[in-house]
């Protein structure tokens, strides 16, 4: 059930943004940021989705008449989705690996020097 | 020669340029400057020979990626589009680029990796100016994605300063909320119109179905996330860490194009993706935020004890002045936000390569620690005084054209809609422009003025290289504030004119009457007229000025020494008197100028400071409830 997918993909979005808003933990909150991207993700692929489509993929005489795809467009933007969400996490847990050589904690409440 | 393909290659060289950087430029100091520099160069004047065709004779390129033309009114490839309002941005953003390369050839020298700094460098450009350029929201992602990673990068790279890399993270994690958001609206876009070119979801969104509740949301979290990338104030804070921490070449680009490229994806979303600005509560919410936004970024700079964190609240304060007059939804107040826009890059640019040159002559941007440096660099005090007056506003420097326009753009409004709510917006650009001129009243007193103080005394003027670029930028402040005449006609009216009449625009993208099947017609604008002598103008300044001075009266008759009951005597120790010895010079700090002001509304200043916790869920939280808001009142006022 189509329905079901958007419901999922706006209940993961508010999950990772409230692991961001909440956690104190500085790799939980890379976390939410990926769950935020999970739920944009999949909120992608199900408007794309045409109930009884097939795989976006042409090869001569295969489609029959009366077949058709689904939308192969978001597929592709939610392939550049990934990609740039994996580049985010691992840029993120990289500086949480420096801000810990330097500060010696992850305790997004303790790392506040620059503040007022 | 066809220009056609100026605009793809302008941003291509960027791109090629940062990994020809990687690839021959890590041992070989002098070939990646030239690289970079040779790219910077001939990006800056393919986008300045399109001035002649666009600007002056109106014409709009448009380009599709691999010729994918549009197959039966559908957009099927990735379309580049330049009208004047494109190129306009375009062009403050590879003057930019230019400018801060060329400073930080010496600026950074002293640093290790620079490769990487180049690379990065001329990454951030490539991305902003791609985001500028593109005709295509999907893409337009994809260059605030990448916009967002190399300002972080760039962010932590001197990674041995205090906060940097907390800065960067804070900025990561801020932004890429804002990037998940405006992925979001992007994806609820393409599910109504199916396509993701801007024209064409222009034309579709013209028609019967326009405002949906999908369109609502999308719109609410498209603004939302452009809001982040324009620093706009619930989205502030990283900003002003970012700008702290990073070099100061780079705290140039920032202000000068990361968050122009916000502002214009909020002039591209309201004025020509949903036409919007013809609803007064979309109007409304934009001067109300960029009200909030100048306010809160001038307070906010007064408190401040770093030189470049100043600089960095003043930048977010006069990006509120940009958002409130593009708010107006007027020519006037249009073309006074966009003016105001390239004088904030030219002029903040200029200030933060003044810091810079502090920072590398000092050694340090603690304005408690320095003091009396206009004894050893007179001519970057100098400099640096041209641009205080340009941001602050005084003639017959650039910033005070595009204030004055911006304040007629307001008042207009008010007499045109016959609201009173829009001239206290003018009171509030006057109010918050008279506490830019006393900041910067006190940078100068406490950075170049007063006492020598004896960590300084070592101090030497900058070298003539990161001169030259000072030089330039302070020359074109006076220019285009002497001669804002020809701006205004060369640049401003074009800008206008293309952001107003959008069928044009669809029409050049998509086949000739495509906008008129869809419905679209222009709209009758009038040239920007700039008159500085209207006395209902001069009228409202008065009644500013008395109101300033009541309020003055007013909170100091409360008394705050000794009370006196009845049948007290006085007791010398609340008199204030000087003692018997021959008073020594010393030097008054920055904290202690406006220490009365600060006083009386320390209850103010120390909410702000509690607020501004520089814990990075407490800045979350803000972006992701101001979005909430956002959407609620998306839903409840535009139907």
């Amino acid at each position: 059930m189509i329905i079901g997918n958007y419901i999922v993909a706006v209940f993961l979005i508010v999950l990772g943004l409230y692991a961001v808003a909440n956690q104190r933990n500085m790799i939980k909150i890379v976390l939410g940021m990926g769950i935020v991207d999970y739920g944009v993700n999949l909120l992608i692929v199900s408007v794309g989705y045409r109930p009884g489509g097939t795989a976006p993929l042409f090869v001569a005489n295969e489609l029959l008449q009366g077949n058709f795809f689904v939308d192969p467009v978001p597929q592709a933007l939610t392939l550049t989705s990934i990609v740039i969400g994996a580049c985010v996490d691992a840029m993120a847990l990289s500086l949480v690996i420096k801000i810990y050589n330097k500060y010696h904690t992850i305790d997004s409440t303790e790392v506040r020097r620059l503040n007022g | 020669m066809s220009y056609i393909h100026f605009p793809i290659i302008a941003v291509m060289l960027l791109f090629l340029a940062a990994f020809l950087v990687v690839i021959f430029g890590t041992r070989r100091k002098n070939l990646r400057r030239i690289i970079a520099m040779t790219a910077a160069v001939i990006s800056f004047g393919l986008i300045f020979y399109l001035i002649k065709p666009v600007m002056f004779d109106g014409e709009i390129i448009s380009y599709w990626m691999g010729n994918w033309q549009p197959v039966e009114g559908y957009a099927i490839g990735i379309g580049y589009e330049i009208d004047a309002l494109n190129l306009f941005f375009a062009l403050l953003v590879s003057f930019t680029t230019l400018f801060s390369g060329w400073y930080s050839l010496r600026y950074m020298e002293r640093d290790d990796y620079l490769d990487r700094y180049y690379t990065l460098y001329l990454m951030l450009s490539g991305a902003v100016l791609g985001l500028v350029l593109t005709g295509d929201l999907f893409n337009m992602f994809v260059m605030i994605e990448i916009m967002t990673f190399a300002a972080v990068a760039l962010t932590a790279f001197r990674n041995w300063t205090a906060g940097a890399l907390e800065a960067s993270f804070k900025y990561l994690v801020v932004g890429s909320a804002g990037s998940s958001f405006v992925l979001a609206g992007v994806i609820l876009i393409y599910a109504q119109c199916h396509t993701l070119n801007m024209a064409q979801i222009s034309s579709i969104l013209a028609g019967n179905e326009g405002l949906t509740p999908t369109t609502v949301l999308a719109f609410g979290l498209l603004f939302a996330g452009f809001g982040v990338k324009s620093y706009i104030v619930p989205f502030h804070p990283t900003a002003a860490d970012a700008y702290t921490a990073a070099p100061s070449s780079v705290s140039m680009l920032f202000s000068g194009m990361v968050n122009k490229a916000g502002v214009y994806a909020m002039i591209r979303l309201t004025y020509v993706i949903f036409r919007a600005m013809d609803i007064s509560a979309v109007q409304c919410l934009l001067v109300l935020l960029g009200c909030v936004t100048m306010f809160v970024g001038v307070t906010m700079a007064l408190a401040q004890h770093d030189f470049k964190r100043l600089l960095a609240f003043h930048s977010i304060s006069q990006i509120g002045y940009v958002i409130t007059a593009i708010g107006l939804g007027t020519a006037l107040g249009l073309s006074g936000g966009l003016f105001h826009a390239m004088n904030h890059t030219l002029f903040k640019g200029l200030l933060f390569l003044c810091a810079g040159a502090v920072f590398y002559a000092a050694g340090t941007t603690n304005l408690d620690k320095l003091g009396g440096l206009s004894k050893k660099m007179p001519k970057t005090t100098a400099i640096f005084l041209i641009g205080a007056f340009s941001i602050s506003g005084l003639p017959p420097f650039n910033g005070f054209a595009s204030k004055w326009m911006i304040y007629q753009a307001t008042y207009e409004k008010a007499v045109t809609t016959n609201n009173i709510g829009y001239a206290f917006v003018t009171v509030v650009a006057l109010i918050v422009s008279v506490m830019t001129l006393a900041s910067f009243i006190k940078v100068t007193q406490s950075v170049f003025f007063g006492q020598l103080k004896a960590e300084c005394a070592e101090v030497k003027e900058v070298p003539l290289s990161m001169r030259i670029p000072m030089w330039i930028m302070a020359g074109i402040c006076l220019l285009s504030g002497v001669f804002y005449n020809k701006v205004i006609d060369w640049l401003l009216n074009p800008a206008v004119a293309a952001a107003i009449n959008v069928s044009n625009y669809i029409d050049k993208m998509m086949g000739d009457g495509y906008a008129a099947a869809a419905g679209i017609r222009n709209l009758e604008i009038q040239g920007a007229t700039l008159s500085f002598w209207n006395p209902l103008m001069w009228l409202a300044l008065f009644v500013v000025v008395f109101f300033a001075v009541g309020i003055v009266i007013v909170t100091g008759k409360r008394s705050r020494g000794q009370v006196l009951t009845e049948g007290e005597e006085p007791q010398a120790k609340y008199d204030a008197f000087f003692g018997g010895e021959k008073a020594l010079p010393s030097h008054v700090a920055g904290g202690d100028l406006f220490w009365g002001f600060k006083q009386n509304w320390k209850g103010y200043f120390r909410f702000m400071q509690r607020a501004h916790s520089g814990i990075v869920n407490d800045y979350a939280l803000w972006a992701v409830a101001a979005t909430a808001v956002f959407i609620v009142y998306l839903f409840i006022f535009v139907h």
